[in-house]
């Protein structure tokens, strides 16, 4: 038992109106797992790292253009083509030789193309090349919806549709959240955690979810609070270390002796525990970082790969952490591309690519790569009809249905997934201004394609492979039962 | 139960009274009257913790009668009894909150729908409420007592059992009052001869809590000269010097600095093959550097406290951030708007901002033309920065259709409207006063058509708008620029000048206007989670100033530091004040222990940074650098497990938590070092003052009291100071600097101090 454990237990057995108080606190933040180990109740639980599941997102702020990132590389008339696209994406389009190719099983075999920053790079190959290994799919046309919405019900007021569209705020809380149609105070990550914390993690010594990028509605459940830690620019033995109390001199021990037991006090104000509950979880997870070993693959120096880095030695100290799940949040920012598209999104596509391969062959390396799954999410994608003129300063508005990527050992590689639109029967948008796939109507449309797949269905599958039970689905997803399935099939 | 016969013998039993009554025979100024509400009594049941309670379901008018119920049905609607208050003109149901707790340690605020006096000797009134949560945080209570609380203008009543659905259950009664849980222990000031002062007659006692407590929400740190001045002055006096005080301070003129090419000449763009003349060339014109050196100097030092406060707090509505706007000459325009109308008029703000070229350029405006509309602006403009998404009520609440769902302000129609009326603007390259060759104009106010001079050259969309419809709009659509627009670009101009200015209106005057600011400012100096009553009564403030006039910042600025809700020498109420965002922590700090350079022997550079160790980036609020435009954090946050809106808590996570403690051990056992050029003469705070009393008084006492004057304004609990004294009195009594420092740090890490309240 470490220094910092011992201590709370003798605080709260010290007061006996402080253990009433922080015991309610304790259980406001879900905390009774572990004040249960630290009385010993608990003693049968699974060991960490047995049976272990990680799901990491890459949120990818400010609405990046699917448009761009997956493209059509095929002249097959009956579908919506490279030459559809070129001429819809003037300045924006990305020359066809340029493009990435991946072949797509679910259009009949037809030509694709990814983004060509997703190729190779400064640091190693990047994430095209594991399509062809099938451990790379794409979930097509995702996107924010109350119910499966057509081009006829979106003029119906009666048709419940997202609060807000185009809205990053409102937008990027839906993804968070997965509820589209009010706002909510909890992400389904942190909902997620709620349901398995205890089963999953009883002796965790962190909680089940970590952000790397501050403090995100998606990690926040009723009962859970996220560890949030910074890059791995900061070794984790320092990433919640607070300085001074070492110093004996100038009364460092009994510096932290007061700073520990302050934390019990004024408990009344919900402010006061509030600030008391997150400074107190910092000291217990600093507690248990403080083992060594790092991470050996070559991660690019870039935020994204910082982060993906310290998700990697969070991952590698599983088993001492007591950890059988976790969940952990990374963002990468800047795609919000009103202008500058061109260079600012293959900028950032390259950032992530190569991040996200890094974090692929060291999870390899570590031999969790079935046991970790990397997803991404976003505000929403951009209109196909761009923003601006000129090749250097065009960019793209807000839209609304995406491509996201999920990525890892346990994934059914190598294919396109999610519902298929009513126009042409395949998960990939017809590309028509103002046509059956476009929110938009008239000679202004700019090609906001209507999602086909929600976000809960995209997140049950994910939600589903990591250990949620079907009994929990529709507390954590209200709005799954609206659809017809619940999995996409892209997690084996 | 309801009585609406004859009339019954009245019996109120007041199970729990307590009141505290300070002495109002000390000596002092009369300036400002007693800033202290009366705690409101929840009135119970004879002999018992239970709460007296009715139903109140068939909207007959409740009086208290005997028997009152124990349990109550899940939804239904319940008259409550409040005394020991005394209300305002128009002060009602909406100032008042019902909060519950279950056996299970969750909370719950029940909506109040009614207030109305009964007959009773004493002021008594009958608050009805319905028995279900408002805030949706938790699934419904579990079925049992309730400990039930009513809390009016930050004061809390003692806590009383309701029983729901049934009655019983595990819940434990509060072993102490409520209302002495949060005790005000600095009873008489300071002692008069303690030698941390200056001013020898300095007594301190009449509402020195309220004061502290009022100049940590109107300035950038309580101090003591400041607390003198305003209990020779009051309140309101100084609220009137503040606004008319010269800003920025006279020896921190805003940073004068060229505009210079984008691209960075070789002698100035951080690489030394060519050498940088002078050598922090790069730093002084391109980064923000000199804008948040200059911005913590004024804080730290400067008179104009409070427009220096107000500034930082709509700039983080209006919110531009150096994460696209990177050099420091293009955000001031824009810092000095914010300041310039900080105590000026809503609508001149809201014009001045839309013609900002640093705005223009963070969210589009600039680029948006008739052929290639961009709605950022048009939309952050009426989502973050006026009306919001939904339309409110006066008080601030939501208001609900038919369905029980909000009401958008607008819709993506409004969006596109409000982006055409927005096009064609850019900056003024060509005939402005600061208009230059080779470089973009981010000084004068961005114009229409820039640089156009024929009607086939025009950018300005021509087309009929709509604009918003609400209750009283006046004009609510732009009708197309026909006939002249053809003629001229000067009525092509003309016409987009004036179609900005119905727009602007049109949105200046949406209801919606008033309670989406105030809400916005009063979470930003006061408190994160106000009652309703509290934002009506600025809101009305800002609908009408007294004087006709919509909008008038000053006034609205004053009544929200006037206000009963804020004003008091201790808040009980659990739900009051917010956390300190990393900004105000640095500053408060920074100025109760008389910031100065590293060596003390002049002031601070005001940078918050060593190369090795960014104060500010570590605990997430990097000054002027916004991650978005939805700024730092949001005013809809929500902290996890509670009911509670907490904005600033969206910054503080297990890694901020630990910074925080972080910048104290740094600035308490060391200081920013002067290091080459970036940090000139660095930072230190000092702590002599605090050094004297350890020295003074062996047992701590004194300095534990000072302490608690200056930071806490007298709100230490006393297990807090033995908490903190048995850390003090650890090390030697000739340890005088040590025993200091530690007591320092303990406060300064404190949560009770992270929290404003």
């Amino acid at each position: 038992m470490n220094e910092s454990r011992r201590e709370f237990l003798r605080k709260s057995g010290g007061c006996a109106l402080g253990m009433v108080t922080l015991a309610t606190q304790m259980q406001h933040f879900g905390l009774m797992s572990a004040l249960a180990q630290k009385t010993g109740k608990g003693g049968n639980s699974p060991q960490g790292g047995e049976n272990y599941k990680a799901l990491v997102l890459v949120f990818m702020s400010g609405g990046t253009d699917g448009n761009n990132m997956v493209v059509p590389n095929h002249n097959d008339a009956t579908l919506s083509n490279y030459t559809a696209y070129a001429n819809l994406r003037s300045n924006l389009a990305i020359a066809q030789g340029s493009l990435l190719p991946i072949s797509v099983p679910r259009m009949g075999n037809l030509t694709y193309g990814l983004h060509p920053s997703l190729g190779p790079g400064t640091t190693n190959n990047g994430i095209h090349e594991l399509w062809a290994q099938q451990r790379l799919a794409i979930v097509t046309n995702v996107g924010t919806l109350v119910r499966p919405t057509t081009k006829a019900q979106m003029t119906q007021s009666s048709h419940p549709k997202p609060y807000q569209l185009y809205s990053h705020s409102d937008q990027v809380a839906q993804y968070q959240t997965s509820i589209s149609n009010t706002q909510a105070f909890t992400g389904w990550g942190g909902r997620v955690s709620d349901k398995l914390t205890a089963s999953s993690n009883p002796n965790g010594l962190i909680p089940m979810v970590t952000s790397i990028a501050g403090s995100q509605l998606f990690t926040s459940g009723q009962a859970t609070l996220p560890m949030a830690i910074n890059d791995s620019n900061t070794s984790l033995a320092n990433v919640l270390n607070p300085s001074g109390f070492t110093n004996s001199s100038n009364g460092g021990p009994a510096r932290l002796t007061a700073f520990n037991d302050l934390r019990d006090i004024d408990l009344q104000s919900n402010f006061v525990a509030a600030a008391s509950h997150v400074t107190e979880l910092a000291m217990q997870a600093n507690a248990a970082l403080q083992s060594p070993g790092d991470t050996t693959v070559t991660f690019p120096n870039t935020s994204i790969g910082r982060q993906l880095r310290q998700v990697a030695r969070l991952i590698k100290r599983r088993t001492e952490l007591n950890v059988n799940r976790q969940i952990f949040y990374c963002q990468i920012g800047g795609f919000d591309t009103h202008t500058n598209q061109i260079n600012n999104q293959a900028n950032l596509l390259g950032q992530l690519g190569q991040a996200v391969r890094s974090f692929y062959d060291e999870i390899s390396t570590q031999g969790a790569i079935n046991d970790v799954t990397l997803f991404t999410l976003s505000d929403f994608s951009r209109t196909m009809n761009p923003a601006g003129a000129g090749t250097a300063s065009v960019g793209s508005d807000h839209a609304w249905g995406n491509h996201m990527f999920v990525l890892g050992g346990a994934v059914a590689g190598g294919n396109f997934y999610g519902m298929n639109t009513a126009t042409n029967g395949t998960p990939y948008p017809q590309l028509v201004l103002a046509g059956q796939d476009d929110a938009d109507n008239g000679s202004n449309a700019r090609g906001r394609w209507i999602p086909t797949t929600s976000v809960e269905q995209y997140a049950a599958t994910l939600a589903r492979w990591f250990g949620l039970a079907e009994a929990d689905m529709a507390s954590v997803f209200p709005n799954l039962p609206n659809f017809p399935t619940t999995d996409l099939g892209f997690m084996t | 139960m309801l009585s609406v016969g004859p009339r019954q013998t009245l019996r109120i039993y007041l199970a729990l009274l307590v009141v505290c009554f300070l002495s109002l025979t000390a000596a002092g100024q009369l300036d400002d009257p007693d800033p202290n509400s009366p705690t409101p009594i929840l009135v119970r049941a004879k002999n018992s913790k239970r709460v007296l309670a009715v139903p109140a379901d068939t909207g007959a008018r409740a009086e208290i009668v005997s028997p009152s119920r124990d349990a109550f049905a899940p939804g239904a609607r319940i008259a409550v009894f409040v005394t020991g208050i005394s209300l305002m003109d128009g002060e009602g149901a909406n100032a008042f909150r019902v909060y519950a707790e279950d056996s299970r340690g969750r909370k719950y605020r029940f909506p109040v729908v009614d207030l109305y006096r009964i007959k009773s000797p004493s002021p008594t009134y009958a608050l009805v409420f319905q028995l279900r949560d408002e805030i949706g945080y938790w699934d419904a209570p579990a079925a049992g007592d309730l400990l039930l609380r009513v809390s009016w203008r930050g004061m809390t009543s003692d806590r009383s059992r309701i029983g729901y659905g049934v009655t019983g259950g595990p819940i434990k009664d509060d072993q102490v009052p409520y209302s002495r849980l949060f005790t005000y222990s600095l009873n008489n000031g300071l002692p008069a001869k303690s030698k941390g002062l200056d001013e020898p007659a300095y007594a301190g006692y009449r509402w020195s809590g309220d004061r502290m407590r009022f100049l940590q929400q109107a300035s950038f740190g309580a101090t003591e000269p400041l607390d003198q001045r305003i209990r020779r002055i009051g309140i309101r006096t100084w609220l009137a010097e503040q606004f008319e005080a010269p800003y920025p301070s006279a020896t921190n003129a805003f940073p004068d600095i060229p505009l210079k090419p984008s691209t960075a000449p070789a002698d100035c763009d951080n690489n030394q093959t060519v050498p940088d003349v002078p050598v922090t060339c790069f730093r002084d014109t391109y980064t923000m550097y000199p804008l948040q050196a200059w911005f913590f100097r004024e804080a730290y030092y400067g008179d104009a406290q409070l427009r220096h406060r107000v500034a930082w707090a709509l700039g983080q509505i209006w919110v531009i951030s150096g994460v696209d706007t990177q050099q420091s000459r293009h955000m001031i325009e824009w810092y000095k708007v914010l300041s310039n109308n900080a105590f000026g008029n809503y609508r001149t703000l809201m014009k001045e901002m839309t013609l900002n070229p640093g705005m223009g350029n963070y969210l589009d405006m600039v680029r948006s033309t008739r052929t290639n509309p961009n709605e950022n602006y048009a939309r952050e403009l009426k989502q973050l920065f006026t009306i919001g998404l939904f339309m409110l009520n006066q008080d601030g609440t939501l208001q609900l259709d038919g369905n029980g769902q909000p009401i958008p302000t607008y819709d993506q129609e409004g969006v596109n409207n409000f982006t055409k009326v927005l096009t064609g603007w850019n900056f003024c390259n060509n005939g402005c006063p600061n208009s230059a060759p080779g470089v973009v104009n981010y000084i004068d106010p961005i114009i229409i058509n820039a640089g156009r001079t024929t009607p086939g050259a025009n950018q300005h969309d021509l087309t009929a708008k709509t604009l918003l419809a609400y209750p009283g709009s006046t004009t609510t659509n732009i009708a197309a620029c026909t006939g002249t627009c053809d003629d001229s670009i000067a009525s092509i101009n003309t016409y987009a000048t004036n179609s900005l200015e119905q727009t602007l209106d049109n949105i200046f005057y949406h209801p919606n206007v008033g309670p989406f600011v105030s809400k916005i400012l009063i979470q930003h100096l006061v408190t994160s989670d106000p009652t309703p009553a509290y934002v009506g009564r600025v809101t009305a403030v800002f609908n009408d100033n007294g004087a006709g006039v919509r909008g008038d910042l000053k006034s609205v600025i004053r009544a929200i530091l006037i206000d009963p809700e804020a004003r008091g020498d201790v808040k009980t109420d659990p739900n009051f004040g917010k956390l300190r965002e990393p900004v105000q922590l640095m500053t408060n700090v920074a100025r109760t222990f008389n910031v100065t350079n590293a060596a003390g022997t002049g002031p601070s550079d005001g940078v918050f940074y060593s190369p090795t160790n960014n104060l500010m980036t570590t605990m997430a609020q990097t000054a002027f650098y916004a991650p978005t435009v939805f700024n730092y954090y949001s005013p809809d946050y929500v902290i996890p497990g509670t009911t509670l809106l907490g904005p600033e808590f969206a910054l503080m996570t297990t890694g901020t938590a630990i910074a925080r403690a972080n910048f104290a051990n740094t600035m308490v056992y060391n200081r920013i070092n002067a290091s080459g050029t970036n940090v000139p003469v660095g930072t230190a705070f000092q702590y002599g003052d605090m050094q004297a009393l350890a020295a003074e008084d062996l047992t701590g006492g004194l300095l534990l009291d000072a302490l608690n004057y200056k930071m806490l304004h007298g709100s230490m609990s006393t297990e807090m100071r033995n908490t903190i004294l048995t850390a003090v009195t650890s090390l030697p009594t000739t340890s005088t600097l040590q025993r200091a420092q530690q007591a320092v740090y303990l406060v300064a890490t404190s949560s009770q101090f992270q929290i404003q309240r």
